[in-house]
């Protein structure tokens, strides 16, 4: 064979080597669905969304934990954007590179690696001991802010960057300051990245179990939270609570309880993107 | 060399032909009035229409040389030159051959009394010589040689001034026709050399951008 | 014709490498002045120097004094951002920001506090008209800038900047990116505003300089080798070096 028949080949290879890649990861993901779906859809009902936990299976509603992993989204939300996108703002725009910047900045980015748990111990002692907050929504949003701050920290950074020097130098250039270059031109510029990392973080915080169960989220939570201030459950320890019991009618529940948070996860991402891509439309460089 | 330095060499190398050929012309007709040689009047003729079609040719390359690669600074000031001497030599050879044309007309040579009084012969030596330095400033781009040529005009324009005189003092003696060839050969030659001197004064265009157009001391 | 702007005995080091050395330069009101010089000569970092844009490069170093109507623009009281009102730029590649034509031509007066709805229509229309383009886009001023052709954002770019009433245009190469037909708008745009403004072009085309500049400085390493008036540069330059540059005997 020559040598473009051999290239042909190499590319056939890749082609099918590829598509094998992709539908494995899709073919296990549907099998997954599938089967949770198959074990827990019948059991969503009106009920079943409005109802307290109980000790009966066929009683317990998921009410208090999906309310609650709501309250810790918002919450987690307010806290997590301001702080994590001013310090992108002011890592990638306003301080001086140095090496101390950049040692910051690579540490942050490690930050990200930290088991969450650690987060979770980390919080116990700061958040509900030392500043008082007790187990409450406020400490597991701080915890969560925390654990998914670098998530947003980078991806702002990186939005920044992405946005050419030649905007801020025409924006200089007619005499705006640099606040008004960032708040003006380069933030809306950079939007959507930031959304993106905004969403990562969020789905990231939705899905965490260990850190709110070592502050002290409760495993049976007969109330929904009024406060910020209260006790709260969240749906993926509810579920952890469910499969944890021997009686076969709680894996249901666990399973219903699961497409429930699956569900909540693909809106939430379903809305971002959706004004991600409108935001997207505007920008093309 | 880049394309417009070859270009600027290649419009040279035409006009030297230019200059060469007119130079050739000249030494003919000098020859054809000295001896009175009826045949060489007829070579300098044939050899006109090849200066003519050099002219147009080096017309062309000149607009060519504009148009496409724009020159500026000194290469614009040796086209603008070029393009001037190309005229000038034109008419250089245009005037050897109307001069040869009057000995065509006339049966015999002309009396030797008068060419002596009005000095053909040396005018006909300054105007080669005139020619030669030129063709010389131009090829080796010597302004010091260009220059030398304003003095040889100012001679050739003394003795034409001289020869209405002389010319009248001899109507009576000599063949009338003959004595208003003498004198227009004069007049022409005194035209060449004006031409030379235009010539000379391009030439320093070029190299110095001093316009010497109507100034009296050209030093 | 009055002296608008002066450089005098002018340094400037980036870090310890020097890119201009002791440049004296008076530029005059209402003229086209184009420098021009091989790539890497110091033009461009002259050209910034007028409204302080080599201040965002670390390692930039000046020496000497910079005088925007006889102020030197390097003493500490001075604002920049006041400076940037008088003297404006546009840049190689049109940069107009990622929003609609109005919200580009308002940006730069807008960021100085106006509101005033009707002020801002005037002032877009005014510029887009000096420009010579609203013509063309008056019918949309909604459109997103990147939508226009690359010509027309060069010329939006002039118009923002000719919103804030500078006196003073600073030029850097602004049509080394267009194709002939927008050059040729945007050099027929030039030599209308020199009647109103003060500019300074820094252009790699030698025939453009010769198109539509007054005076031309020609840089070479730093140094300048000669200001004159551009028919002068042109016809009988007093310096070889300019003369081997301008008629191509070295890039």
């Amino acid at each position: 064979m020559n040598n473009s028949q051999i290239n042909r080949l190499k590319d056939k290879t890749f082609n099918y080597f590829g598509i094998f890649c992709t539908l494995i990861g899709l073919v296990i993901l549907a099998f997954f669905i599938g089967s949770i779906f198959y074990d827990g859809l019948r059991r969503i009902d009106w009920d079943f969304l409005t109802s307290l936990p109980s000790r009966k299976a066929e009683k317990a509603g998921i009410l208090t934990a999906w309310v609650g992993s709501i309250w810790i989204v918002i919450f987690t939300f307010i806290i997590v954007v301001p702080l994590g996108i001013s310090a992108g703002i002011y890592l990638e725009e306003y301080a001086k590179k140095s090496r101390l910047s950049s040692l910051i900045e690579v540490n942050i980015s490690n930050l990200a690696g930290v088991p969450s748990i650690i987060y979770g111990l980390l919080s116990l002692e700061i958040f509900v001991r030392l500043f008082g907050m007790g187990n409450s929504i406020l400490a597991g949003s701080c915890t969560l802010a925390l654990l998914v701050l670098p998530i947003v920290i980078v991806a702002t950074g990186e939005a920044l960057k992405a946005v050419p020097h030649s905007i801020r130098a025409a924006s200089y250039a007619l005499g705006a300051s640099k606040w008004q270059t960032v708040w003006e031109q380069v933030l809306p510029a950079s939007f959507g990245g930031i959304l993106t990392g905004v969403i990562l973080a969020i789905s990231r915080a939705v899905g965490e179990t260990a850190p709110l169960i070592v502050i002290g989220a409760l495993l049976y939570v007969p109330f929904t939270p009024s406060s910020p201030m209260d006790e709260f459950t969240v749906l993926p320890i509810q579920i952890f609570n469910w499969i944890s019991r021997p009686q076969h009618e709680f894996t249901t529940n666990a399973a219903a309880a699961i497409i429930i948070l699956l569900l909540i996860t693909f809106i939430m991402n379903g809305v971002a993107v959706y004004f991600r891509n409108k935001w997207q439309k505007k920008i093309n460089w | 060399m880049n394309n417009l330095e070859e270009e600027i060499s290649a419009l040279k190398q035409e006009l030297l032909k230019m200059f060469s050929l007119v130079g050739k012309q000249w030494k003919k007709t000098a020859s054809a009035i000295l001896e009175f040689d009826q045949d060489i009047a007829e070579e300098i003729s044939s050899t006109e229409t090849r200066v003519n079609a050099l002219e147009i040719a080096i017309d062309r390359d000149c607009e060519n040389i504009l148009a496409l690669l724009s020159p500026v600074a000194i290469d614009m000031r040796f086209v603008l030159s070029a393009y001037k001497i190309n005229h000038e030599l034109e008419r250089i050879g245009d005037i050897a051959e109307g001069i040869a044309n009057y000995i065509c007309e006339n049966e015999s040579a002309y009396p030797k009394e008068v060419l002596e009084e009005v000095g053909l012969k040396t005018m006909l030596e300054q105007i080669l010589s005139m020619i030669s330095d030129i063709s010389y400033a131009f090829e080796y781009e010597d302004t010091k040689v260009a220059r030398k040529i304003f003095k040889k005009d100012k001679m050739l324009n003394k003795y034409n001034a001289d020869s209405v005189t002389i010319i009248l003092n001899n109507m009576d003696i000599f063949d009338r026709q003959k004595l208003l060839s003498i004198l227009s050969t004069v007049r022409e030659i005194e035209r060449a050399g004006d031409s030379v001197k235009s010539i000379g004064e391009e030439i320093i265009f070029h190299l110095e951008a001093k316009v010497l157009k109507h100034v009296e001391n050209k030093d | 014709m009055e002296n608008v702007l002066e450089a005098k005995n002018v340094n400037v080091f980036y870090g310890d490498f020097q890119a201009l050395k002791n440049i004296n330069m008076k530029f005059k009101k209402n003229a086209v002045t184009a420098l021009i010089g091989p790539s890497g000569c110091g033009k461009s970092t002259y050209l910034r120097l007028f409204n302080r844009m080599n201040d965002y490069i670390d390692s930039f170093n000046l020496q000497g004094e910079i005088m925007v109507e006889n102020k030197n623009i390097y003493n500490k009281e001075i604002v920049v951002e006041e400076l940037r009102k008088k003297v404006g730029m546009v840049f190689q590649k049109p940069n107009p920001f990622p929003k609609s034509i109005f919200e580009n031509v308002a940006y730069g007066l807008k960021i100085q506090g106006v509101t005033n709805k009707a002020v801002l229509k005037n002032a877009v229309r005014k510029a887009l008209q000096q420009a010579a383009l609203w013509d063309e886009v008056k019918l949309d001023l909604d459109k997103s800038a990147l939508a226009l052709s690359g010509g027309q954002q060069q010329r939006l770019c002039i118009a923002r900047t000719l919103a804030v009433e500078p006196s003073i245009i600073l030029m850097d190469e602004p049509t080394s990116a267009l194709d002939p037909i927008a050059t040729a708008k945007v050099e027929e745009l030039i030599r209308e505003l020199k009647q109103k403004y003060t500019i300074i072009i820094v252009t790699h085309n030698m025939q453009q300089a010769s198109r539509i500049s007054d005076y031309t400085a020609f840089f070479y390493m730093g140094d300048m080798i000669e200001y004159n008036k551009t028919d002068t540069i042109f016809t009988n330059p007093q310096h070889e070096r300019t003369q081997n540059y301008i008629t191509g005997r070295f890039g």
